[in-house]
């Protein structure tokens, strides 16, 4: 359909060669993984294509535990389903997929592939399901792999891979996954003591589309006041609505000790507000951190800049550069206004487990992006 | 004549005997007796001092007892005056909630005339004027808790200015004997271990060679006679030698406040506690690619340090 035509090639041409390129670039520091347990992840995503580098136990098994080995991503915005994007997310998934078989010298039966569920209910939404279909025979073509298997996950089995993937499997039964999007919410945890029996939770609300309802309901003053008062009022709704009723559906209060929550939001907090925990892939949190980072970045945003939070840190305190550079790209990626709605779902959720009586720990997972993926290599790799 | 003679000078002899026996018993008892008025003149000098003490003492404590009756009075003078001042607050209120059922009832119900409008109005009035008392009342009291509170802070100063001065000497000199309680009371810790393991086919062998290390496990026991605590948080900060914290997962490390501003914990314990129990507390550390030093473990409760030791691989 795309390919026949001649414009669309020398676009697919050049956009294949820009991204050979620049990755090369990124990845020109990696050195061959000659260890056989050595795997690669890569999957398409809502917003990009991300590939993951997982070494495997020498204990294969379900359960047995693996160690994420470098991350990458390219951000190609598949569901908005343009030509250009589907022609940017075609190169990036060919270019990561020979780097990993010719720089990292990675088997291609060790290499795993797959379309996430956001892309898979964006396309069903949209009518679009042939664009996935046409995106994955191009890729098989390509690489002249006409049987690879590029699978169309669902979203109650992401959900259950974010959780073998983030969650450590001494926390794996007692742990409370949720992954807050820009557009939804999804999570959940196992309820039984198995990894099949995964109980699903969901929301309909993520970051952006609370900003975006907030936004909507600004009418002629667009002062950082008037947008808080318009998020509580949406924040309330979705609170009283679905929140309180999706979390008591769930029933994962008295079954779950830790919370934890991974997405965009989760990423930006930790980092914003805990950032001497820069090289941990997951931050304890409490409520109450939460809820001063939101009344303090509502009145002062300028608290939360590079430049304001290393003058605070000691002079001791190690990876400045990192925290700087982490911070500056929290910022680049998030607004006032993203973090202030992300944060007060955040908080909205946190509340419905922060009991008088028993208070749960949380956590803010900074990895999430690589969860699934990974867990999904470790789970295939068994078979 | 000659033997009359004789008799008389026998007879002057006896009586000059007689006179000087009475001459020197007269002598001795007054020397006897004025030993003895010398005797009952010094103890009462002595009976004298220890009165006069005793009377000074007693003077104080007439006026410490005094001071203190005298506070005692007011404070129950202030809190008679706060509970009538409380009793007048019931009384208004409950005034100000039955006037205002009264104007709920009236307005409710719509056959009301103009009459009872009228009646709505003049109670609505009233319930204003109420309501502008419990006010004033309001203030009332709040000045009453201030002159309360500032009472209360002159006993506790007065207590301690008198336990103070009736500290005994040697409680002073001995400073564990009274030790002033803390603000909040910390555990001690003690018996604190951690040993580098190697991890070889589910058998663990300590060792003492940083390359052979795969983890640490500590222990150390905590004990507090003096908290009333239920439950209690200890953190452990294990630094490596190039200062760093060692951690072994980011579920387990995290931040916490201390005197000295924020640290990175190893560890964090979470415990139910009885006053006076031993507690012993076992954490594991998974070190990868460790390096050759000290490690350094540090307890802390509360922020502050309570236990600390030095592990050395080579």
């Amino acid at each position: 359909m795309f390919i026949n035509h001649k414009k669309h090639f020398l676009l697919t041409a050049a956009l294949g060669l820009f991204f050979s390129f620049s990755l090369l670039a990124q990845n020109s520091v990696i050195k061959p993984f000659l260890n056989s347990n050595m795997y690669a992840g890569i999957e398409v995503g809502s917003k990009g294509v991300k590939m993951s580098f997982v070494e495997l136990d020498k204990k294969a098994s379900e359960d047995a535990e693996f160690k994420i080995i470098k991350d990458t991503s390219i951000n190609t915005d598949f569901i908005s389903f343009t030509t250009a994007t589907y022609q940017a997310t075609l190169a990036a998934l060919n270019n990561l997929y020979q780097i990993a078989v010719k720089q990292n010298r990675i088997p291609a039966s060790n290499i795993f592939t797959a379309i996430s569920s956001g892309v898979n209910i964006q396309a069903e939404k949209e009518d679009k399901k042939n664009w996935i279909d046409q995106l994955v025979n191009a890729f098989k073509t390509n690489n002249n792999e006409p049987d690879r298997k590029v699978a169309i996950i669902d979203v109650k089995e992401e959900a259950r891979l974010s959780h073998l993937g983030i969650v450590p499997e001494a926390r794996r039964y007692n742990t409370f996954l949720i992954d807050i999007g820009s557009g939804n919410t999804k999570g959940g945890y196992f309820p039984y003591d198995n990894t099949k029996d995964f109980k699903l939770f969901q929301l309909t609300w993520g970051t952006k589309s609370a900003a975006n309802a907030a936004e909507k309901k600004l009418g002629t003053g667009n002062s950082i006041d008037n947008f808080n008062s318009q998020l509580s009022r949406v924040l309330a709704g979705a609170e009283e609505n679905e929140i309180v009723y999706a979390v008591n559906a769930s029933g994962a209060f008295p079954k779950s000790d830790n919370i934890a929550f991974s997405g965009g939001i989760a990423w930006a907090v930790a980092n914003l507000v805990l950032p001497e925990l820069n090289d941990n892939a997951v931050v304890p949190i409490s409520y109450e951190e939460v809820l001063q980072f939101s009344e303090k970045l509502s009145k002062n945003p300028g608290l939360y800049s590079d430049y304001y939070i290393l003058k605070t840190l000691p002079e001791n305190t190690p990876d400045l550069d990192k925290i700087g550079k982490d911070i500056r790209q929290v910022n680049k990626v998030f607004d006032q206004r993203s973090l202030l709605s992300g944060t007060g779902l955040l908080l909205k959720i946190m509340r419905q487990f922060d009991g008088v009586v028993e208070r749960k720990k949380f956590y803010l997972v900074k990895n999430g992006a690589v969860g699934w993926i990974s867990a999904y290599v470790n789970q295939n790799s068994v078979k | 004549m000659r033997d009359t003679k004789s008799l008389l000078l026998l007879l002057v002899s006896l009586l000059l005997v007689l006179v000087s026996f009475v001459l020197i018993w007269t002598w001795g008892y007054n020397f006897y007796a004025k030993n003895e008025n010398l005797k009952a003149s010094t103890s009462i000098v002595r009976i004298d001092s220890a009165a006069i003490a005793a009377n000074v003492r007693d003077s104080l404590q007439k006026l410490y007892t005094a001071t203190l009756h005298d506070l005692d009075i007011q404070l129950d003078s202030t809190l008679t005056h706060s509970d009538s001042l409380k009793n007048e607050l019931d009384v208004k209120l409950a005034a100000f909630y039955r006037l205002r059922t009264e104007i709920v009832s009236i307005l409710k119900n719509r056959n009301n005339n103009n009459n009872n409008f009228a009646i709505a109005k003049q109670k609505i009035n009233e319930l204003q004027g109420k309501a502008d008392d419990l006010k004033d009342k309001n203030q009332v009291v709040d000045n009453e808790n201030k002159k309360l509170s500032e009472v209360l802070n002159q006993i506790s100063k007065s207590e301690k200015a008198s336990d103070n001065n009736n500290r005994p000497v040697n409680t002073v000199k001995n400073g564990n004997t009274e030790r002033a309680t803390p603000i909040y009371s910390l555990f001690t810790a003690s018996d604190l271990r951690l040993s580098a393991v190697t991890d070889t086919d589910e058998k663990e062998t300590e060792t003492n060679v940083a390359e052979k290390t795969d983890k640490f496990n500590g222990s150390f026991t905590v004990v507090n006679f003096n908290s009333q605590l239920i439950n209690a948080e200890m953190m452990v900060v294990v630094l490596k030698p190039d200062g760093r914290v060692l951690k072994s997962s980011g579920w387990d490390s995290g931040t916490f406040n201390t005197v000295e501003g924020k640290k990175i914990y190893s560890y964090k314990f979470s415990f139910a506690y009885n006053r006076g129990e031993a507690k012993r507390l076992l954490f594991s550390l998974k070190g990868n690619s460790l390096s050759r030093g000290n490690y350094t473990m540090e307890v802390y409760q509360n922020g502050q340090l309570i236990g600390r030791m030095v592990k050395i691989l080579s």
